[in-house]
């Protein structure tokens, strides 16, 4: 198991509960055991869960089932023709199958003063214990991004009272995930609670003597901060495989089954650009695709080689709001229960076939959860439109 | 642990949940198949309300992160949960649902 993450642990545990007894190893460069990540932009950096929290399993579980770990080390490549992972010392370890569950890192912003201290960004739980450090002496934050790593960063330290700028290069927040309709809704939920929100700039530099002062964006505004974190998307972390076997989109190409192009190798998770049945090539960074896949691709390893035909679901909290999202393309057709303008509601994206697309909630999760089954189905809008309609009710007619 | 009383049965039709306080704890309780079933009203997970969840047939879905456990039982179906969620043996009489805690 290349990869100590949420896939790679739920992999390896779904081995073990499918009654896999062989050896099983499990490399990953984070020097702590497998741990979800939600919370390091929420619970965890708010200071409300403590470090046991977030472990996928507690430590003692790997060596109670027999998983070799090597915690803290890196892998630098996976070798088809030996059978071989080579790790960054250059030790070979041997497999049978591998999985690739590497993940992503963040993309690294390319401007002058990005060096400075107190200009940081949130992948691990260092990087968190970083934030939480630098934040408590802080008074005035300015987080450059507003997907959902800036946008529940900016929730959170709106909570525990830290001043906060936002700049984004899109129209609104969330614009590239939710569209600018519900990115809206977002965005006035935010500027209530008293973020300062800067659209359609970007940073041009950061200045500070030794320590960040200030942000300086194209569009001329000078921001003033003790502190700055920037979540400007992700790159796949597919140098393992040494450059084959990629997909356009930079991720590790697996089939629908999870299977990479080279016998006994399989790829899950955000590093997976998967052959999905319904969506066609994609790669999602979602918490629950990455416990789904991981327990599937056990699977695929063992020889149950099925489809992954997961719809895909993902949820993010900001402040007390509560955003759930199913399904991937957003359509220009979008059906509503309940109203934009009420901050509650669940808004359905139609083809123009009448094909359910996506589905996206705030503070309306039931019918987020209720329409998974009839992602890529026929689904009468009217009924969709209807509160008193149980999704449940509806069977999918073939799309 | 003595059997409290709950609710009347009326409060609980067939594939509904209910929730209240007893003795300081957050139970649910469920109507499946005509029998009722008490458990904790606590996701393990993150701590979300269960009883606002999804029931189907005697396992209930925490509408939060998608955690599902046995309500028979307590036993996690469904991750991200890993830790089951207490459960409370549940009985009816002269129209009253009453819990064990």
């Amino acid at each position: 198991m290349v990869g100590a993450s949420l896939t790679g642990a739920s992999a390896t545990a779904a081995l073990r509960a499918r009654g896999f007894d062989g050896r099983l190893i499990l490399i990953g460069d984070d020097p702590l055991p497998p741990y979800e990540r939600p919370g390091l932009s929420k619970a965890y950096l708010r200071g409300e869960e403590a470090v046991d929290d977030l472990f996928v399993r507690e430590p003692g579980w790997w060596e109670a089932h027999e998983v070799e770990t090597h915690f803290g080390e890196r892998v630098h490549r996976v070798d088809p023709a030996t059978s071989e992972v080579v790790l960054a010392s250059g030790r070979p370890i041997a497999y049978d199958r591998a999985l690739l569950a590497t993940g992503v890192r963040n993309r690294h912003l390319e401007v002058p003063g990005i060096d400075l201290d107190n200009v940081l960004s949130l992948r691990t739980v260092p990087d968190c214990d970083a934030i939480r450090l630098a934040a408590a002496s802080a008074s005035r934050v300015v987080v450059v991004g507003m997907g959902f790593i800036g946008a529940e960063v900016t929730a959170s330290l709106r909570t525990l009272g830290k001043e906060v700028a936002v700049v984004e290069v899109f129209e609104t927040a969330l614009f590239r995930i939710l569209g600018a309709q519900i990115g809206r809704v977002l965005e006035a939920i935010h500027r209530d609670q008293g973020a300062e929100l800067h659209f359609g700039d970007t940073v041009e530099r950061f200045e500070g003597d030794g320590r960040v002062e200030r942000v300086v964006t194209r569009g001329g505004l000078r921001l003033e901060a003790d502190l700055v974190i920037v979540g400007v998307g992700t790159e796949p972390n597919a140098e393992v495989m040494h450059g084959v076997g990629l997909a356009s989109n930079g991720g590790i190409a697996v089939d629908a089954g999870l299977a990479t192009a080279f016998p006994g190798i399989f790829a899950a998770g955000d590093v997976a650009t998967h052959a999905h049945p319904l969506f066609g090539p994609i790669r999602v960074e979602h918490f629950d695709n990455a416990i789904k896949m991981g327990t599937h691709v056990a699977g695929s390893m063992v020889g149950d080689a099925t489809p992954f035909d997961d719809p895909h679901w993902f949820w993010s909290d900001q402040y007390d709001h509560q955003v759930q999202m199913g399904g991937v393309f957003l359509t220009d057709r979008m059906v509503l229960r309940g109203a934009l303008a009420d901050r509650r509601f669940c808004a359905f994206f139609l083809d123009e076939t009448d094909v359910l697309r996506a589905s996206v909630s705030i503070d309306w999760p039931r019918d987020v959860r209720r329409s998974l089954p009839l992602i890529g189905a026929v689904v009468d809008p009217a009924s969709l439109a209807d509160p008193d309609v149980d999704l449940r009710t509806l069977v999918p007619a073939e799309a | 642990m003595t059997f409290v009383n709950v609710a009347a049965s009326d409060q609980v039709a067939e594939g509904q949940i209910g929730a209240w306080e007893v003795e300081g704890q957050q139970v649910a309780v469920a109507r499946v198949g005509g029998r009722v079933f008490a458990f904790s009203d606590i996701c393990t997970h993150r701590g979300c309300t269960l009883s606002t969840g999804e029931l189907d047939g005697t396992e209930i879905e925490c509408e939060c992160h998608g955690s599902v456990f046995s309500i028979e039982t307590g036993a996690v179906v469904n991750p991200p949960a890993t830790d089951p969620i207490a459960t409370f043996s549940a009985r009816e009489a002269d129209g009253r649902i009453e819990v064990e805690v």
